[in-house]
Order: structure tokens, then C-alpha cells, then sequence
């Protein structure tokens, strides 16, 4: 069969590099390849900037023998805004609504990572219900984004009614953040010393339980369509492998290092927020291809559920949500330097942030959780790739590119 | 590969049967949720245009602008907020941080329109489909991005200044004060309401910048008076501050205190008093060394002119001195705080009343200006029977005996007639003279008193009894004892200055006793030396003048202060002389010319 | 967290430590024997995890901070190297043959802040910044409005006004002319009298 045939092609392709490490000035990753674009054996095209289901906007320039991927380069730059300029300029609280702009399907963890950077260098403590709702908040989030990310896996392959499915549910997400926050897609929700306001009302835990109800259906016929489908298995086995030993070379986090079977996870290695008060256990794979990838982010979004249910369950039913901060105009953050991270649905995200003691932060770095997955590791593992399935390959990455370029 | 993987997929048929997720065109029936942040809403009576709404936006999607049929008036700039839709990012921090919580936005999320200038709006105010709607993001107490609370001044406990004249509030700390001071949000509401126009957010800035001797500076450019002011100004500012509307406004006096608490000791080392002044040959006199006679002096000598005063008492300082307490104002302040006045190079002639020992005439003839301050140093009788009954005081009077350093013996029990600010000096001085029993009769309520709130919640905790709607009509002696006897009053219909007037009830007099009975009812001008240079006077006594140029009917004689527009405040009488000064110096340099356009 | 200080400061002696919470600790080194430290860290002391390769600029000092965040999985912790460059003749050296991940940070940086790391492969090559032919925009002296205001034109017919300005046109504007005048004749003496001293 044909697809047999590419998955070993594909084999062949990723044990060569690993095997020429002699220059140690020189590894395989720094390899610079040239091809003679005049011989007619090789295609050049660029896949992209526009995106091919839910990849965001980046462009691949591809170097095609065939229709087989033999080098690619990525392109970043279509999204960038500067935000981390921007924030030198304006004032702590006046970062607070551009920062959820670095992520399109998962804003929440920059509210939450650039308010958990701030309160620490400020000394601020945050209320106890506070920090159980930015948990809980940071769990919708992941699940809406999970489950969008887990359309756009199946939308990549061809099986768009999983993507519609996926998008639609994730609306049903955001109609609950729409309640909580006042906002669908950027919420503006988590404020340094708190969060904005308490639930809406005491039904709103019963309503989020519908939605999960729900979501726990729909991964039912998920699993019906999209994993127990001859076509979808023949084309994601063996798709993009990452060996366990890049993991740490190339700085990958998050589902895609542990599908390939290394047990890394912030909400366990540095707990933050609550998540030292619930239980749950890290989900590990190992044969860490496309396919192996997408069932591990099913089993995440089935424990993200998990996740919520306890935290309705646990949380304390009454308390202050947020702290008063000084006057905001006039906020001035003690001089200091950290760094915070928290486990998003793509990997660890961090921010790092210089404070000089004035109104403005001095500096603030987001470590997008994807930088790494698009930059150096996708250009390593589209080589030996089919063109048609560069796309999948992308989104089981969970490129994005707007906390690429920030 | 197996059958199971090829047939399972199948089952994605079923979906087909089931209603779609989404909804259909147009779309009506889903309203947005409560919260959510759609259009703009603008309660436009409740807005004051303060334009912190646009201070913390980010995208510069706001802009203050001047909306028909709002007009500036007293605590309301008249602008109000035009929202750019092209740059708004729906963050809602202007609605989180709107001070008097007028703004919010509705829950409307479905409006399109192809011209692009339609997407810059006033909201409350251009008529929109969302205009009124209540349902949307508002702000809650706990969303309020501002802190409601100021920082309390720590004061003498109630019962150990009840025994004292020591100075009540004792300043605050620098971590207070810097607290205080990062609450402004330096919209400058404040600035119009303050009769001198201080520039209360630059020197408020300068103490969350920690630059106490700019902040001096900034003080003594419209107020050399600020010291006092800072203790006993009646905060005009305060009552119209942002803040006010939903919380408690800045303590700008005290903030004010703080600086010149801070930096009295170098103070004219950073003002650069005592050093060469421009000198003109031009020559002023000034009548009555109160704080509009004083101020008129520093800001003339900044002119350049030669400057004398001519003063009735043995000090200056008027109605501060005289007038006000030691606990609320130490003389010892006032007098540092005169002596920087005095180290410009001013001439003071004590113990010389115009009009008895030297004639307004001949003043006016030989100086090239005259400012008349004398203020309203006459305390009012009430037109009653028994007025001259011994034990009977006139609350100014009464004042400037204490000021002079006399301590009388009031007795156990001691009635004070008055709800202004004059009144509440009279009762607290009674405390601490020794006076049992002191009681504050009023002819209206709590209410409508002229006296600040504070003033008469400290008088409270001293122990001083109020009782409102009743009015003395007959003092008499019987005994070692004084006799009042008084009626009881309700409120009728409203007067012209919009207080209901209070309305005698028939028969129910009654009669209280007491040792001493203070009258606290007002004061009037002592205008007598007017004629001495035939300058005309109002039916109030006052002098008449222009309210602008503060000029009389003889062009070199001005007249301000209390005398010019009857009893008022400090700041009044110092914004009163400082704008005589510049008045005085254009009368002086543009011969003949009008004073104004 | 302290031992492994320690340690790194008798081998490559550590100019500066703050440790701001227990699994994170800042260390300056100087910029010869970072790469080594890095190295050390790595190899010995088990921080296999680049976190991620910042710059930090302080115009004020004329220098650049470079921030390499270091994360140890074992122990849960980070350990933040900070070098500092002259803002004159930024050089680092590369560590692209330690990281994968490594030279993608530097290619940014090399873009966003001008910093150089020679060998660092297509560090030349523009990242996100396609046809920028301004300073590196992340400097503190690029000044985002003054460009964005020379390059873009802003929508007419947009003004706003000042309440004060307003107030005091509308309410006092004798006054307000009396307040100025008098500033000015009393600021003028007093800054006389400063520059006669």
C-alpha cells in the first residue's frame, strides 16, 4: 500500500540526521542544505501564510522532490504586533488587555501569566477563590482550545465533520466564558490580584456540567470517526515522530513531549495556582506520532473535564475573588526580574518580566509554548513529509504563531 | 487494519438527524449575556467628564469632547467621552475605572454600518438602539478599579483634646501621605472649584514623586497662604472631587499640609525669599493684614512695588489669627507662615485703624493704590430681647478674646447660637475651656448647617449636644443663671439660596438654663472710612466693586476679602489678593486703560 | 539551589546571585565563561531545558542583559544566567550546537535587538521583520509612536480636550488669566534669585 510505503520513506528520512552528528560545532539541526533548484529533480513552493485549518499564519517554504518534503524552512512575521514592545510603553494595568492577544485559542494563559508575573514581583497575594477560579478558567480554556485543536487534526486529514464539531463545541465554551467574563474569544477575565468578578450566579457550575455533558458525547463519536478510522490511522502513523531525545534538544513541552513518552507537565513538576489540591495523573504516550499526539490530547480534554468537576467540587463556595490594587494610573512595580510558566494545551508558556521600579515593565518575554515546536522542530520533521500531509503535521504541533512573533 | 476501523466511521451518520448548532438569520433571539461587554452606555447626567476614562485607555479610543447640551459648570467640565470603535478593544478598563460609574456598555453585539465615521460616537449621548439599555457590563464594587477610602488623619484622641488647645490632627506620615496622593487621578475637576485655582494634581504629583520642594514652589505660585490652608481651608476642592461621587474624595488639604509640614524649615530657601526683588518706585497700602491683605502684599512685591500695611491689632494674620482656634490652626504656624510673607520686604504699620487714627482720605492721596481688606470682623446680634444680658457673647468676639490668650470662665453649661463653621468654633473652644454641658441650637436641620460635616462630627465625638429647628427669642437672668428662652421652629417653603426657611411654631416655646450663651449667627463688614474718601458701600455694608477688577468707584481703591463680598472663607479672601494684586499691577502699568476686554 | 551556586561560582566565579524564589535563582556571569557555564550546567548539573534566550536593554548603562533561562527537570528548578553585553559592540557567543532551540532565539534577537552570536546558523537572515531598514525596534530608543506617527496617518477629525483647559475657559477665564500672570511674575523672581546664587 502506498501509505506504507511514504511512513517508511519517512523513517529512513529522520534516522539519517541523527546519525551525522560528528562536528559538534556543527549538529544536524544546523545543517544548512542546498539543493540544485535547476536540476528539475526539486519543487520549491510555499505552503502558507494563509492557514490550513487551525496552524495560524506562517508560511513554510518547502523544497519538494516529488511530492516529499525534502527541506523546509519556516516564516514567521505575519502576526506580529510588537506586544512586547507595547507593553514598555504602556502602564501594568494597560498591558492587561493586549497581552491575551499573544493567543488566539488559549488568551487566558497570558492574562494568568502575566498577572502571576506582576503579583510576584509586586508581592501581591491573590484570594483563595480568586486562584480557584483563574484554575478553573485556565481548564475551560484548555478544553475549548483541545477540543478546537482536535477538530482541526481531523480537519487537516479530511474529516471536516470533526471540525465542525470541534468548533461548535467550543462555542458552547465560550457561551460559558461569555457569562463568566463578558467576552468570547479574549476575556480580559484574569486581573493582576485576582479575577474581574465572581460567577455570574449559583447556577453557573450546573450549566458548565452541561457543556461537559456534552463534550463527553461528542468525544464518544470522536473516538467512533476519527480514531478508529482506517484512512486517519493509515495516514497519522508514524507521521512527524519526534524522537524522546529531541525533546530536551529542541526545548519541546507539553503534549508533544509527552507523547513521546517523557513525563513533563508544569501542573505537576511546579504546580501553580491550585493544582497541587487536585488529582490527577500525567498522560504519557510513547510511539509520539500525529496520531499518537491526538489521542493523547483526547485523553487531556477527558481530564480537563475531570479537572473542572473537581474544582467545582473543591473550591470554597464564598470569599473575595480579587484583592484592591494600588491606584492603577499610578501602579508602580518594585524593581525585579522572574520568570512564571504555566502547562498550556501546547506546551509550557512563560513569561519573563524585568521591572525597573517604574509604572511601565522594563522588559517582558513570552516563551509561546509553540516557539520551539515551529521554529526548529517542524523544520526538522516536514523533511521526508508527503506535501498533503505537511498540514496535519502542523496542527499536531499546535503551531501558533502569534505567540511565535509576539 | 481491520473491518472495525472501516465501518465505525459510519456512525457519524447519525449526527445528521440531530438540530443544528447554529442559529439562524437573523439572528434575534440570542441576546448577548448580562456581562457582556457590546456598545458603550453613558449615564450623561451622572458623568462629569473627568477623562480618566481616557487617561487609562490603551488604544487611544477615547477622546473628551464638548457635547451639546452638557456645559461646564461647577464639578462638571461639560466634556464627555467620544468612543473610537475603529480602536476600541472592549477591554472595559474605562468602565472598571470610571469614578462616579457612569459609564458602561450594553449587551448589544449586533450593529453594522458601511461608513466608517458612524463608528466614532458619544454614547449616552448620540442617539443608539443600546442607548438606554441596562442590561451589559457595569462596574461593581469589587471590579472598582480606584480605592473609595482615604486615608484617615490621625487625630487626638476625643478625650484628651477636649482638655486642650493643642493642635488636633497631628499630619500625616510620609507612607500615608504617598498613599493619599496615588489616589488622584489628576483629572483637575478640583482646580475650577478652588477659589485661587491651585494646582492641586501638579503638587499632589509631587509628592508621589517625592519633590516636597517642587510641590512648595507649585503651593506659593497661587497661594502663599498654604500652610494655614492645609489645616483649616474648608476644601472647596474636596467637595468636588472625582472621588467624592462614590467614595470619599482626596484629602487634598491635608496632602497639602504634608508638604509645607515637610518643608517649613528651608522654606524660604526654596522659594528664594529674602533674595533681590524688582524694584519699582510705585507705592501700595494695604488696609488689614488679614490673608487677602497679605497675599495682595506678597504677590504685589513680586511686582516689584513698595508695599505697607496698615493694621489694626498688634498681629496680623486677621480672621486666621482671630478667628480660628488654636487647636485647628497654632499660631505658631501662622506666624512662621506671615513671616515668610514678610521676608519679601513688606512694611507694617501696627495698631493703626484707618479711618480713626489716619484717614482713608489722606491714604488714598498719597499711595499710588489702595487695597482695602478689613474683612467682616463685626460679629451680628440677633435681634432679640436680652441681648445685653450679662453672660451673653458674640461668638467673633468670643474667638478673638481666646486668640489673644484669655481662657474665661464659661461656667457648667453653655448655649451657642449657629450652624456655621464659626459656630463649631465657638462650642469645641467651649469644651476646652471647661465647659460641662455645651449646646449647639440651630433653626434647621443637620442638613442645611453651613458648617463642614467634619467640623461637626468632631464636635460630636467632643461632646457637644446639638439640637436643631429651635431658635432663642428672649435671654433673661434669674439668678446666677441665664434664662433662654427659645421656640421651635419646622422648615417651610425653600428661600433663594434654595435652603428651606425655617418657619416659627406658635406656642412652643420653652426655656433652657445656662451659664453662658454664645451668639455664633454671622458676622457683618465694618465699612465706616468708606465715606472718608467717598467710596460707595452696599446695603450689606460691604464695599461696592466691581466683582471682576475687585475695583471701587475711586479707580486707585480696590476692596476685597471679606469686605468686599461679605463673610466667606480663607481661600476666598486669598484668591481675593491675589487677583487685587494683578488687577493693581495692570491698574498701575496700563494707565487709563480698561482693566478688562 | 544554593550548593549548585556554589559550585558554579568556584568554577566560573558568579558576580551576582539573587535568588527570587526557591526554584529560581538569577546569576550573572561574565560573558567569556557563560557558554561554559551553560555547558556546565547542562552536562553536569542536570539543567537540560532551555527555558528560553532573552535580552534585557538598559540604555541608561549602556549595556544589554542577555537572560538564558535554564531548567533543571529533575529538581523542578531554574536557574536564569544573565550576561551583560556593551550596548556598543553586542557579541555573544552562540549556542546553537547546544540546543536546537537555540539558534531560532538568536535569530531574534539578532533581529529585535541587534545583538550578533557569529556561527549561530542563518543569524543573518531576517525572522519576522522582512524589509525593516530601522534600528533593531526592541532597542529602548526605538520609539514605537513616533514611528507608527510618521509611517501611518491618524483618522481625521479626532480631538480631545482637556477638562482644565476647558473649565478654565468656560468657567474662569479672568481668573484663569490672573493665575498664570502671577505664576509667571512669581517663578521669574524666584528663578532670578536661583541663578543669581
Amino acid at each position: 500500500m502506498k501509505s506504507k510505503e511514504l511512513s517508511e520513506t519517512i523513517e529512513i528520512n529522520q534516522q539519517t540526521p541523527t546519525k551525522t552528528i560528528l562536528n559538534p560545532w556543527q549538529p544536524f539541526w544546523a545543517e544548512q542544505k542546498e539543493f540544485d533548484l535547476k536540476s528539475g529533480k526539486y519543487l520549491k513552493i510555499w505552503h502558507g501564510p494563509q492557514h490550513p485549518g487551525v496552524t495560524g499564519n506562517m508560511a513554510l517554504e518547502l523544497t519538494l522532490q516529488g511530492d516529499v518534503v525534502v527541506d523546509c524552512k519556516t516564516h514567521v512575521g505575519y502576526l506580529h504586533r510588537g506586544f512586547e514592545k507595547l507593553m514598555e510603553r504602556r502602564k501594568f494595568i494597560q498591558c492587561f488587555p493586549i497581552v491575551c492577544r499573544i493567543c488566539v485559542p488559549e488568551p487566558d494563559y497570558n492574562e494568568y501569566l502575566f498577572a502571576a508575573a506582576v503579583e510576584e514581583l509586586a508581592g501581591i497575594q491573590v484570594p483563595e477563590r480568586g486562584q480557584w477560579i483563574r484554575t478553573l478558567v485556565l481548564e475551560m480554556i484548555r478544553l475549548a482550545s483541545l477540543t478546537m485543536g482536535l477538530g482541526g487534526q481531523a480537519g487537516a486529514f479530511g474529516l471536516v465533520p470533526v471540525g465542525q464539531w470541534g468548533v461548535a463545541h467550543r462555542d458552547f465554551i465560550l457561551d460559558l466564558f461569555e457569562e463568566l467574563t463578558g467576552g468570547r474569544i479574549y476575556h480580559m477575565y484574569i486581573i493582576p490580584g485576582g479575577v474581574r468578578q465572581d460567577f455570574p450566579d449559583d447556577e453557573f457550575p450546573h450549566r458548565v456540567e452541561l457543556v461537559l455533558q456534552k463534550l463527553e458525547k461528542l468525544i464518544l463519536d470522536i473516538e467512533k470517526l476519527m480514531f478508529n478510522n482506517a484512512v486517519f490511522k493509515a495516514r497519522t502513523k508514524g507521521l512527524g515522530k519526534i524522537p524522546a531525545e529531541w525533546v530536551e534538544l529542541f526545548g519541546i513541552t507539553g503534549t508533544n513531549a509527552r507523547a513521546a513518552g517523557v513525563p513533563i507537565d508544569v501542573r505537576k513538576d511546579n504546580p501553580y495556582l491550585v493544582y497541587e489540591q487536585l488529582d490527577f495523573e500525567m498522560i504519557l504516550g510513547s510511539a509520539s506520532d500525529v496520531y499518537e499526539r491526538s489521542l493523547l490530547r483526547k485523553e487531556e480534554i477527558l481530564n480537563s473535564i475531570n479537572l473542572i468537576r473537581q474544582i467545582f467540587k473543591k473550591m470554597p463556595n464564598k470569599g473575595e475573588v480579587r484583592i484592591k490594587l494600588p491606584n492603577v494610573l499610578h501602579w508602580k512595580v518594585p524593581a525585579g526580574e522572574t520568570y512564571v510558566r504555566a502547562e498550556t494545551s501546547r506546551g509550557e508558556m512563560g513569561y519573563y518580566m524585568v521591572t525597573d521600579g517604574s509604572e511601565y515593565p522594563r522588559r517582558v518575554h513570552v516563551r509561546g509554548a509553540s516557539y520551539t515546536h515551529a521554529m526548529a522542530l517542524l523544520e526538522q520533521l516536514a523533511v521526508g513529509v508527503s506535501i498533503a500531509d505537511v498540514a496535519g503535521l502542523m496542527v499536531s504541533l499546535q503551531t501558533c504563531p502569534p505567540e511565535i512573533e509576539r | 487494519m481491520s473491518l472495525k476501523d472501516v465501518l465505525s466511521p459510519f456512525s457519524a451518520w447519525k449526527r445528521t438527524l440531530e438540530k443544528p448548532f447554529t442559529i439562524k438569520k437573523p439572528i434575534t433571539e440570542r441576546e448577548g449575556e448580562d456581562r457582556y461587554r457590546g456598545f458603550h452606555v453613558n449615564d450623561i447626567e451622572k458623568c462629569i467628564g473627568c477623562g480618566t476614562c481616557e487617561e487609562i485607555c490603551q488604544n487611544e479610543a477615547i477622546d473628551m469632547v464638548e457635547s451639546y447640551p452638557i456645559t461646564a459648570n461647577k464639578g462638571d467640565s461639560g466634556l464627555r467621552p467620544q468612543i473610537d470603535y475603529g480602536r476600541c478593544c472592549w477591554c472595559a478598563l474605562c468602565v472598571d475605572v470610571c469614578p462616579t460609574g457612569s459609564l458602561g456598555m450594553s449587551n448589544d453585539y449586533i450593529w453594522v454600518t458601511p461608513n466608517p465615521d458612524e463608528w466614532v460616537f458619544k454614547p449616552g449621548i448620540d442617539e443608539k438602539e443600546w442607548k438606554d439599555d441596562d442590561k451589559g457590563y457595569r462596574r461593581t464594587e469589587e471590579a472598582w478599579l480606584l480605592d473609595p477610602e482615604q486615608e484617615p488623619m490621625p487625630v487626638l484622641e476625643p478625650e484628651v483634646r477636649k482638655n486642650t488647645f493643642k493642635e488636633m490632627a497631628k499630619g500625616y506620615q510620609v507612607t500615608m501621605a504617598l498613599e493619599e496622593a496615588s489616589r488622584c487621578l489628576e483629572c483637575g475637576i478640583c482646580i475650577e472649584a478652588c477659589p485661587t485655582h491651585m494646582d492641586i494634581p501638579e503638587y499632589i504629583r509631587a509628592i508621589r514623586e517625592n519633590r516636597l520642594e517642587d510641590g512648595l514652589k507649585i503651593l506659593y505660585d497661587t497661594n502663599p497662604f498654604s500652610e494655614s490652608c492645609g489645616r483649616v481651608c474648608t476644601a472647596r476642592c474636596q467637595d468636588v472631587c472625582v472621588l467624592g461621587h462614590n467614595g470619599e474624595p482626596i484629602a487634598i488639604r491635608w496632602l497639602k499640609r504634608y508638604i509645607t509640614d515637610n518643608t517649613y524649615e528651608k522654606r524660604n530657601e526654596i522659594l528664594g525669599i529674602g533674595k533681590p526683588l524688582p524694584e519699582s518706585d510705585k507705592k501700595i497700602v494695604i488696609i488689614g493684614g488679614g490673608p487677602s491683605g497679605l497675599t495682595a502684599a506678597f504677590y504685589l512685591r513680586n511686582y516689584g512695588y513698595q508695599i505697607t500695611i496698615y493694621e489694626k491689632h498688634d498681629k496680623l494674620g486677621g480672621m486666621l489669627r482671630y478667628g480660628i482656634p488654636e487647636y485647628r490652626l497654632p499660631k505658631e504656624v501662622l506666624d512662621r507662615e506671615i513671616k515668610t510673607i514678610l521676608d519679601t520686604g513688606v512694611e507694617v504699620k501696627y495698631k493703626v485703624e484707618v479711618g480713626k487714627d489716619v484717614s482713608l482720605k489722606e491714604l488714598q492721596e498719597t499711595y499710588d493704590a489702595v487695597f482695602i481688606s478689613v474683612g467682616a470682623q463685626k460679629g451680628t446680634e440677633m435681634p432679640i430681647e436680652g441681648m445685653d444680658t450679662l453672660g451673653v457673647l458674640i461668638g467673633v468676639d468670643f474667638l478673638d478674646r481666646i486668640a489673644e490668650g484669655e481662657r474665661p470662665d464659661l461656667g457648667e453649661k453653655v448655649i451657642v447660637v449657629g450652624g456655621g463653621n464659626t459656630a463649631m468654633d465657638v462650642c469645641r473652644s467651649s469644651v476646652r475651656l471647661g465647659a460641662k454641658e455645651v449646646q449647639v441650637l440651630y433653626r434647621r436641620t443637620e442638613q442645611e448647617m453651613p458648617a463642614n460635616d467634619e467640623e461637626i462630627e468632631e464636635a460630636k465625638e467632643e461632646g457637644v449636644k446639638f439640637e436643631f429647628l429651635t431658635s432663642p427669642v428672649k435671654i433673661s437672668r434669674k439668678g446666677d443663671k441665664l434664662q433662654v428662652e427659645c421656640i421651635r421652629m419646622k422648615l417651610g417653603e425653600p428661600d433663594s439660596s434654595g435652603r428651606r426657611r425655617p418657619v416659627a411654631i406658635e406656642g412652643s416655646n420653652y426655656v433652657i438654663e445656662a451659664d453662658t450663651c454664645v451668639m455664633a449667627i454671622g458676622q457683618k463688614v465694618d465699612s465706616e472710612m468708606a465715606q472718608q474718601a467717598n467710596i460707595k458701600t452696599t446695603r450689606w455694608g460691604t464695599f461696592d466693586i466691581d466683582p471682576t477688577t475687585l475695583q471701587t468707584n475711586v479707580k486707585n481703591v480696590f476692596a476685597g476679602g471679606d469686605c468686599g463680598f461679605g463673610p466667606d472663607d480663607a481661600i476666598r479672601a486669598i484668591a481675593d489678593g491675589k487677583k487685587a494684586a494683578y488687577f493693581i499691577n495692570k491698574f498701575l502699568t496700563k494707565k487709563g486703560e480698561p482693566l478688562i476686554d | 539551589m544554593e550548593d549548585i551556586l556554589n559550585r558554579l561560582d568556584q568554577k566560573f566565579y558568579v558576580q551576582a546571585r539573587y535568588v527570587q524564589r526557591p526554584n529560581l535563582a538569577f546569576v550573572t556571569l561574565k560573558k567569556n565563561v557563560a557558554v561554559q557555564a551553560i555547558t556546565y550546567l547542562r552536562d553536569v548539573e542536570g539543567f537540560r531545558h532551555l527555558v528560553m534566550i532573552s535580552a534585557v536593554d538598559y540604555i541608561e548603562q549602556n549595556m544589554f542583559q542577555l537572560t538564558y533561562i535554564l531548567h533543571n527537570y529533575q529538581l523542578h528548578s531554574d536557574i536564569a544566567v544573565r550576561v551583560e553585553l556593551d550596548r556598543e559592540n553586542p557579541v555573544m557567543d552562540s549556542l546553537h550546537h547546544l540546543w536546537a532551540a537555540a539558534q531560532v532565539y538568536q535569530r531574534e534577537i539578532k533581529e529585535m535587538f541587534g545583538i550578533d552570536f557569529p556561527g549561530s546558523p542563518r543569524v543573518d537572515e531576517p525572522m519576522i521583520l522582512e524589509g525593516w531598514d530601522n534600528i533593531p525596534p526592541m532597542r529602548k530608543e526605538f520609539d514605537t509612536k513616533k514611528y507608527s506617527e510618521e509611517t501611518y496617518f491618524p483618522r481625521e477629525g479626532r480631538a480631545s480636550c482637556d477638562p482644565v483647559k476647558i473649565m478654565e475657559k468656560k468657567l474662569y477665564r479672568v481668573e484663569a488669566e490672573v493665575k498664570y500672570e502671577i505664576k509667571r511674575v512669581v517663578r521669574d523672581n524666584r528663578n532670578k534669585s536661583a541663578d543669581a546664587n
